[in-house]
């Protein structure tokens, strides 16, 4: 017996190595997946690999910029004054327009306090959006920043995604085009819910869960309800197109283009607190409001 | 000692990639710089040498690409025999044949972890054909980006080559 074994020794092994691991998917694959200590020391070997093309690409193209690129500076100084000149005219009428709305908003009663998130700047210095698996971008900012497992990702045009996993100064974003992310939105118009569920690649996601009866047509914006737990409400998601209405079936179907372009992200802004401050209740339903 | 190497350089040029494809496309394009290290293993390595390594190399792309574990480290191993059988079956010795396997070996993995996610996973959450040009654009940039890893793969190759006394070469 021992001598067959030793026989076919290496057969065994390498027998063991390509089916003990499919076992291990098996059983895992409905599970979510915990981070080992191993998985952190593969993660932690790559992250400076990540952070030295980023120093050597940044440095090589500060270096194009700040000398290489600075013909016709003194032209293009002069158009920028002018460009200049005009914004300020522009900014301060958009300063009298914010005055105005905010007087009427207080006045209305829309809104006693606003918004009081924190934010938290960081750079992305991986991607990893291929099609074997999830599509991830890593930023420099980990739980050592404060960066902590679901947190809402954005830039100005909208949600980039939440984060996924952190290491102690890195984490890794789960994009919103990703096949495992679901977003609860809103439509901007007519505010009829619905999910955005990623496709897995990067350039649309799909209209879920969006009932035949609401009103939604091509272009509407969609922006985040707020009802899913990590994003809060009112972020820009993107916007609807290819809409489609099956003969039956209770809901219609559509791809979303989203707001943010996953490829081109530089910078991000981590949402580390969400909070809203707490809203008064009208004053016939207040506690101790005469019935 | 040359599987762990191996694997090392598998994490360096993991972390390469993930870089690199930031600056060059955000990700509008993938590529697969460890699957010539696995083809690599299996033209070059013993049997269980290169299948602990291919094993290794894989378990770096389930940690990095997120998958469950064990996905990609058994497809790891599965292509590690692939390329060997090939190896038997036809004479590859060249930078081309090297960049034809590594390039087959990317579209392997990728559409191997494909069909067994899409048997696991959730019918919602399970990948769609729709994959299908990014996996063959990545296969293709696989087989092009293949010929940097040869050398990178020798030379490690060659740190752990041993010359024998009296060997006439």
């Amino acid at each position: 017996m021992f001598a067959l074994l030793r026989r076919y020794r290496d057969l065994l092994l390498v027998a063991a190595l390509l089916v003990v691991p499919l076992g291990v998917f098996f059983a895992n694959a409905k599970k979510a997946s915990e981070r080992s200590s191993l998985d952190r020391a593969v993660l932690w070997l790559t992250t400076p690999v990540e952070r030295a093309v980023a120093w050597t690409v940044t440095g090589s193209l500060e270096a194009w910029h700040g000398y290489v690129a600075l013909r016709h500076v003194r032209e293009q100084n002069v158009e920028l004054r002018h460009e200049l000149t005009r914004l300020q005219v522009e900014r301060q009428q958009l300063l009298s327009d914010r005055s105005e709305a905010e007087r009427l908003r207080r006045l209305l009663s829309f809104e006693e306090a606003a918004p009081m998130r924190t934010y938290l700047g960081a750079k992305v210095i991986g991607v990893r959006l291929g099609p074997t698996g999830l599509q991830l971008v890593t930023i420099d900012r980990g739980s050592a920043d404060g960066v902590a497992r679901m947190m809402p990702v954005v830039v100005a045009d909208g949600v980039v995604g939440r984060v996924h996993a952190v290491d102690g100064h890195a984490a890794d974003v789960l994009v919103l085009t990703d096949r495992n992310s679901s977003i609860a939105v809103r439509v901007e118009r007519t505010r009829a819910r619905a999910n955005v569920r990623g496709l897995g690649k990067p350039d649309a996601c799909k209209l879920d869960y969006a009932l035949r009866a609401e009103d939604v047509i091509e272009g509407d914006a969609l922006v985040t309800s707020g009802t899913d737990g990590v994003f809060p409400g009112g972020l820009p998601v993107g916007r609807v197109t290819q809409l489609r209405k099956s003969a039956n079936g209770l809901f219609q179907e559509g791809t979303v283009i989203p707001g943010v372009d996953v490829t081109r992200v530089e910078e991000v802004l981590v949402i580390t607190s969400a909070e809203r401050a707490p809203e008064a209740l009208p004053a016939a339903l207040a506690p101790g409001a005469a019935k | 000692m040359k599987p762990l190497a191996q694997v090392l350089l598998a994490v360096v040029l993991a972390g390469l990639q993930a870089a690199l494809l930031h600056w060059l496309g955000g990700g509008a394009f993938s590529v697969s710089l460890l699957a010539p290290c696995i083809v690599y293993v299996g033209l070059h390595a013993g049997n269980v040498d290169g299948a602990l390594a291919a094993a290794g190399i894989g378990f770096v792309l389930d940690v990095l690409a997120g998958t469950p574990k064990g996905l990609l480290t058994s497809l790891g191993v599965a292509v590690f025999l692939v390329a060997r059988a090939a190896a038997a079956a036809v004479d590859i010795r060249g930078r081309s044949g090297f960049a034809v396997l590594s390039g087959l070996a990317a579209l392997g993995l990728s559409s191997g972890a494909l069909l067994l996610a899409r048997y696991t996973a959730l019918p919602e959450a399970a990948p769609g054909l729709t994959l299908l040009p990014r996996m063959l654009g990545e296969a293709l940039l696989t087989c092009l980006v293949s010929l940097a890893v040869l050398p990178g793969m020798r030379r490690l190759d060659g740190l752990f080559h041993r010359e024998e006394p009296g060997l006439l070469r």
